[in-house]
């Protein structure tokens, strides 16, 4: 018998907690601690498996703990944590000042600097960022700053960041360990350093085993590569484990690079469907996935535009104005579309794809200089940008 | 275009805090009463026993540091300023961070359950050995000494009723769920206190619910509202007696720990054992930085093709860049009780750093303790204006707090009777500020050894903590107080107060042994 991975121990003690707790947690009368515990295994079980499906349970517990017990401040700031990584942005900020207290925490002012970055504010994240650094030097307010600082174009400041989080991590938290590993390779891989990119990859896989999220870092650099029967006979195991639609595009992606258009579309369904399914339900976590897929897979500007508008309405940063401005290219609307890179532009973020997309959108406007100027300047950061990559 | 990184997609985000292997607990040390080959010293360091008693983590490592020194009456001794206060925490800074070196002793422990002992900086030198756990063994020294030593599961030799600690200082966590995100509500801005409050509900004992506070009882919701008192005097019954903080229980009773135990002879400690006559010394507990940690995996098949360079050999002082200090001890309760943040707990010996701290934190528990001490009829060594009730005061500045705090830091703390200074030398009585910073347990080798001039296994700290708050100038049956006088059951038999019991229990709940290793067996 093969001796378990890390990740399947972990996920075993969670179940086993879960499987504990789920008939007494929340039965009055309520021990509000194993109601916490309860709600927040859940969350960790959804984070560590990936699963975004396993949210909604998540928060049909934590809607009936908070029904049954209360506004809990460690409620509602799962519930806001939860609502953040789901993009719906207003909802965090209105969880975290649903209970006074809960407002001044420590925690919840990491999601108040988290917000100031997904909102365009950067330097009030950074400010932000700084300041609970200085309270308090955890690893993950390390890694925040430097995913900041990455986006800004500072990669050796980001990469010292990420080596400091990584300095402050413990024998006992190597799941930690391993995503900030993963957070370097994708650094080193954005600037076209692919062996570095390997290097961090493998040491992550060294420190926590059978991670799905690793192997799907090793694929994505296996396609960055080119070789992309490898990465896909990779993606499809993670895919197998976690049915991300992400993936299933990134697969699609990949038959397409490789010729066969027939699989590359049976993946590329499945991804939309999903897609479709969960705005459908009025979820937003995936409106930027469905900017990308029109842009790229479909080239259908009008559609990405739609999803395009939607997602920048919920997150006015940067990220979200260079999505739009790709789509209005796409769609032919170019003097729209350059004045929304140069809104994009002007937040100082530094990043090979968005100056590719601005060379585009100015070429098409017969500014060849300009195009070439940023032609020149995804280069500089990244020679091998045009090479397969996903948006994570 | 990757626009969300998520650390918390992995961060556990209050995954419950468990009790670590990091924990130290206790640091004992006193002359051993084996005289046989010469002078030994008892060195006891013990930890949480994770993952259980006898068992050790391998991903810590322990080191003891030792630094005998001669016994030196300070040159500020006379000098009750701020400004002569200082001067010592400088020349202990000086100290501390120019040529000082102590001898460490480290174990790390692999595996198969079999401890790495390493002594590094010893005037015999260095050296190593790997022994087995939970035997009683010597270790061999390469100039011809002999250590005892044991390393493994025994009983907690700690006796205390932390809840009754707990409750003096109002902290939450004992006695409510605290909301992860409510750091701020653990140990709660209500006056520290050794007598209930009148009023206090959020702590004072229930009668309906006597167990609440201790590890039997249950936790409860921290209720809704300003976590706050504003009463006014302490809590009277209805013959007008005071309600103690403290039942005299033992918390620790039934518990086990990790240890490290050694008696070594002074001669290998240092060449001249006639000077140096006090060890300092301080305990530590490291874990294994992660970077480090999948060096010792062993690997994984789909990595085989891009093997890790495993260092071939290691200097010694590399080692310690691989863990991460967690934790220190030294002086008992220097960490919990006289440092103002939870997180400075690693700074052990070099806490001189925390000095101004030191003395608005003195301050601070002075305001909760003079005024219980004072109703109770007894002297105090803190100036809270005949306050008639405990008063939550925190000070910004060391020179705002350091006139009350005064005598509380200076005064000599007065023992019992003769029997620690067994050759009758003329050994200087030792005040709080010479205790607690640097944070080391000096064990004076011309004294028995009990606390202040070392730890033994029989001192009731808690208690004697509590006696820095008595004057110790006045007096109490015709003898001036002592560090023993809230221990003598005859003073709480005609206090006012309920129930009448010295604040901790008097002896461990398992006898200690009369030979090495002296803590008890496990339970």
């Amino acid at each position: 018998m093969n001796k378990p991975t890390d990740f399947e121990i972990d996920l075993e003690r969670l179940d086993k907690e879960i499987a504990e707790l789920k008939d007494i947690a929340l039965v009055v009368p309520i021990d509000s601690e194993k109601a916490t515990r309860f709600v927040y295994r859940l969350y960790q079980r959804a984070s560590l498996k990936g699963d975004l499906n396993e949210f909604e349970a998540v928060e049909t517990a934590l809607d009936t703990a908070i029904r049954k017990i209360g506004p809990a401040p460690d409620f509602y700031f799962l519930k806001a944590s939860i609502d953040f990584k789901l993009h719906r942005l207003a909802a965090t900020r209105r969880d975290l000042e649903m209970v006074p207290e809960l407002l001044e925490s420590f925690q919840a002012r990491v999601l108040l600097a988290d917000l100031d970055f997904q909102e365009g504010r950067y330097d009030d994240a950074r400010r932000g960022y700084e300041a609970l650094i200085d309270e308090e030097r955890t690893w993950d307010n390390l890694a925040r700053l430097a995913h900041l600082e990455s986006k800004m174009g500072e990669t050796a400041a980001a990469d010292k960041l990420y080596q400091e989080a990584e300095d402050e991590l413990t024998a006992k938290e190597m799941r930690s360990y391993a995503w900030v590993q993963l957070q370097r390779g994708l650094l080193a891989l954005k600037h076209g350093r692919y062996q570095d990119a390997w290097s961090n990859y493998k040491r992550a896989g060294r420190a926590y085993t059978g991670y799905w999220l690793t192997d799907e870092h090793v694929a994505e650099l296996l396609g960055a590569e080119g070789k992309y029967a490898e990465a896909i006979a990779l993606y499809r195991q993670v895919v197998a484990r976690v049915p991300k639609p992400e993936l299933q595009q990134a697969l699609g992606e990949l038959y397409t690079l490789l010729g066969q258009p027939v699989e590359a579309e049976a993946w590329y369904e499945r991804a939309l469907a999903a897609y479709m399914k969960s705005a459908a339900r009025g979820d937003v976590h995936y409106y930027h996935h469905l900017v990308d897929f029109y842009a790229e897979v479909r080239e259908d500007g009008a559609e990405a535009v739609k999803w395009a508008r939607k997602d920048l309405e919920l997150r006015p940063n940067f990220s979200t104005q260079s999505a739009l401005a790709q789509a209005l290219y796409l769609d032919g609307q170019l003097t729209e579309a350059r004045d929304m890179m140069n809104q994009a532009l002007s937040s100082g973020a530094r990043d090979a794809q968005m100056f590719y997309h601005a060379a585009m959108i100015q070429q098409s406007l017969g500014e060849t200089d300009e195009a070439n100027r940023y032609t020149q300047m995804a280069s500089e950061i990244n020679s091998h940008y045009r090479n397969f990559h996903v948006h994570h | 275009m990757a626009d969300h990184n998520d650390p918390n997609a992995v961060n556990s985000i209050f995954s419950d805090i468990d009790v670590s292997a990091a924990d130290l607990y206790d640091l004992f040390g006193f002359p051993s009463d084996d005289k046989s080959g010469g002078e030994k010293v008892v060195i006891a360091l013990t930890f949480a026993s994770v993952p259980e008693a006898g068992v050790f983590d391998t991903d810590m490592l322990y080191r003891i540091l030792i630094n005998p020194s001669p016994r030196v009456t300070h040159p500020t001794r006379g000098d009750h300023s701020l400004d002569g206060l200082l001067k010592y925490f400088e020349a202990l800074k000086d100290k501390y961070l120019g040529a000082f070196i102590a001898s460490e002793i480290r174990v790390t422990v692999d595996q198969s359950q079999r401890a790495t002992v390493k002594f590094s900086n010893f005037p015999g030198g260095s050296f190593q050995t790997v022994v087995n756990l939970n035997e009683v063994l010597d270790i061999n020294t390469p100039d011809g000494h002999a250590i005892k030593t044991f390393i493994g599961g025994r009983d907690d030799a700690f006796f205390n009723d932390l809840t009754g600690f707990f409750r003096s200082i109002n902290y939450a966590p004992q006695f409510y769920h605290v909301p992860h995100t409510m750091q701020n509500a653990r140990e709660l801005k209500i006056p520290k206190t050794l007598l209930e409050l009148e009023g206090n509900d959020l702590f004072n004992f229930d009668p309906k619910d006597p167990r609440w506070g201790y590890h039997d009882g249950k936790k409860r919701d921290l209720p809704p509202g300003p976590l706050v008192w504003n009463g006014d005097k302490f809590r009277k019954d209805e013959n007008g007696n005071y309600r103690f903080v403290y039942t005299g229980e033992d918390c620790q009773a039934g518990k086990n720990i990790n240890a490290i135990i050694m008696e070594i002879p002074l001669a290998f400690l240092t060449k001249t054992p006639d000077e140096d006559r006090v060890v300092n010394c301080w305990g530590e507990s490291w874990v294994l930085k992660a970077a480090n940690k999948i060096e010792t995996i062993p690997d994984h098949p789909f990595w085989l093709e891009h093997p890790w360079a495993l260092l071939d050999s290691l200097k010694f002082d590399d080692e310690l860049k691989k863990y991460k200090l967690v934790d220190t001890d030294g002086q008992p309760f220097a960490d919990a009780a006289l440092s103002e943040r939870e997180d400075n707990r690693q700074l052990g010996a070099n806490n001189f750093w925390l000095a101004p701290h030191f003395i608005k934190r003195l301050a601070h528990l002075g305001w909760a303790f003079g005024p219980s001490i004072s109703a109770l009829g007894l002297g105090t060594s803190f100036d809270h204006d005949n306050s008639p009730v405990s008063v939550h005061r925190t000070y910004a500045s060391a020179i705002e707090a350091f006139p009350r705090a005064k005598k509380t830091l200076f005064q000599e703390l007065n023992m019992p009777d003769d029997s620690w200074n067994p050759k009758g030398l003329n050994i200087a009585l030792r005040r709080p500020f010479e205790i607690f910073v640097p944070n080391v347990c000096a064990i004076d080798m011309d004294t028995t050894g009990t606390w202040p001039f070392g730890r033994r296994l029989e001192d009731q700290v808690a208690t004697r903590f509590l006696s820095m708050f008595l004057d110790m100038e006045a007096e109490f049956n015709g003898k001036k107080y002592h560090i023993e006088l809230l221990n003598d059951q005859s003073l709480w038999d005609a206090a006012p107060i309920e129930p009448k019991t010295p604040p901790n229990p008097l002896k461990n709940d398992k006898e200690f042994l009369d030979h090495f290793p002296y803590l008890a067996e496990p339970w």
